[in-house]
């Protein structure tokens, strides 16, 4: 199978500084996971333009970008107390989002492959008037605004362990996006609860599977499994697009989440079995924060999805959260069903 | 309004964010009121990649509150996961209940004039309860009640 890489970008640009988490270094960790896979020249490498206005304004609006593209310009500085934009943040910016634009790109042009985004800034906390959580532009709003615009169905799974309230907020009431988070919960951005299922357009198309601090790779296969496989197959996606965060990481500096990269293997694994057909699975950065523990994620989740000889770390068990994922079974449905109720009393006219 | 109205302050350390603080605490006791102090905990303060953490947070909220003249008994502080627009909207929405929501002119890292990065402004234009936003020159022009 091939590999797409659409990237690296933001390897020169956006900088933070040393002391900030979401750093240059982020990168070079995720190419050298790459590099680790031994494929060497059978890695595609498409051109990565910026994406354009008229990608963009699909999921944010109008009046942001401006204020986004002038505040850049007139220098920057912080714009939250984890946020910051630079001179080059709205280039660096605009380049993550077109990567996105490009290994769909490539992907359809090669028929089959997996498609992977490493990119920085990540994007799944930027809503579309709103930069937040490191995020400036949401890059995975961006590719799966593309699709539907030309009538494809877009699934997208977050295993990021922060929950993506950008890409939930952006899809809350499309019926051809199909968002689903695993994240720990109560935990930043403070959204995700089961009982956030989308809006009266797309209700139940926002699948929220909350988990404590601890959980291990059993937990987040189970709660894929239980909670969101029915839902993915009766949607029957065109595309699958994952906002691939490794700071679920145990190693991880930002999250609490215990898994391994093996468990990211696993899971690479488990949404690859909802795409329709080859070339429809394109895997973007998001969060991961310790550099080792990034960079075997990236071999290891790669190298499951490329069906290379590797050797992952092991699947990790036990941790808590099967309480959580069964409540967040009855959460959905009680929260589906009040919907539901209320749509025919409003069609009664009750 | 009711009998025992409920104030919500934003604080993050910053020096508007005191000020703000202060002209609350001083409401709720000219009016009888609740003080919610709420501290919104963002992913760098989670890591513990700022100055100052959480417990220092409290510690300082706590005696500018009292020592503004809010009754200690009223006071409640809260720290909300989140960034500060989206943690301070959400303690002013069910299930939470507040009838006035206070803030500084900017927090830390917003930037005058510019709606990207400034959380009062956002506030003003998203909450639905009254939004009082505190200037920094307030302080030095008046520290009565303001009743």
């Amino acid at each position: 199978m091939k590999l797409i890489v659409a990237g690296p970008t933001g390897t020169t640009q956006h900088d933070g500084g040393t002391f900030h988490p979401e750093q240059q270094a982020r990168i070079f960790s995720v190419m050298d996971g790459i590099r680790a896979l031994g494929l060497e020249d059978e890695v595609v490498y498409p051109p990565t333009p910026k994406a354009e206005l008229g990608d963009l304004i699909r999921v944010h609006s109008v009046a942001y970008l401006a204020e986004l593209e002038a505040f850049c310009a007139r220098g920057g500085g912080d714009i939250d107390p984890d946020t910051f934009a630079r001179p080059d943040s709205w280039n660096a910016a605009r380049r993550a989002a077109g990567a996105g634009l490009a290994a769909i790109a490539a992907l359809e042009d090669a028929g089959e492959g997996v498609g992977f985004v490493p990119t920085r800034p990540p994007g799944h906390h930027a809503e579309r008037d709103r930069a937040m959580g490191f995020c400036l532009l949401n890059n995975v709003a961006v590719a799966a605004a593309s699709l539907t615009a030309r009538g494809q169905k877009v699934l997208i799974v977050d295993w990021d362990v922060h929950h993506g309230n950008g890409t939930q907020s952006i899809f809350w009431d499309d019926p051809d996006v199909l968002y689903v988070s695993t994240h720990q919960f109560p935990f930043f951005p403070g959204t995700g609860s089961a009982k956030e299922i989308g809006g009266p357009a797309a209700p139940g198309l926002t699948v929220n599977i909350p988990l404590p601090a601890g959980a291990t790779g059993d937990v987040v296969r189970a709660a894929i499994d239980h909670v969101a496989r029915p839902t993915i197959e009766k949607f029957s996606p065109d595309w699958v697009l994952v906002s691939c965060g490794f700071d679920a990481h145990l190693a991880d500096p930002l999250g609490d989440l215990a898994l391994s990269s093996g468990d990211f293997a696993e899971l690479a694994r488990m949404v690859n079995e909802f795409t329709p057909r080859p070339g429809r699975l394109a895997l973007f950065l998001e969060g991961g924060y310790n550099q080792v523990a990034l960079q075997l994620s990236v071999t290891d989740t790669l190298g499951a999805l490329l069906d290379l000889p590797a050797h992952p770390s092991a699947p990790t068990y036990g941790g808590p959260g099967m309480n959580e994922v069964r409540l967040a079974v009855s959460d959905r449905h009680r929260a589906i069903e009040a919907v539901q109720t209320t749509v025919s009393s409003v069609e009664g006219g009750g | 309004m009711n009998m025992s109205p409920t104030v919500v302050v934003g604080y993050d350390g910053s020096v508007d964010s005191t000020t703000a603080l202060r002209w609350a605490s001083q409401l709720t006791r000219a009016i009888g009121g609740r003080l919610r102090i709420v501290h919104a905990v963002g992913l760098l303060e989670h890591a513990g990649l700022l100055a100052d953490h959480v417990a220092v947070h409290r510690e300082t909220a706590l005696g500018i509150a009292a020592g503004a003249g809010a009754d200690p008994e009223r006071i409640e502080w809260s720290v909300v996961d989140g960034d500060p627009c989206s943690a301070l909207l959400r303690m002013t929405m069910p299930p939470e209940s507040a009838d006035l929501l206070v803030v500084g002119s900017r927090g830390s890292g917003a930037h005058e004039g510019l709606l990207l990065g400034s959380t009062s402004l956002e506030l003003a234009e998203r909450s639905v309860i009254p939004v009082t936003i505190v200037p920094r020159e307030r302080e030095a022009q008046d520290s009565s009640p303001p009743v």
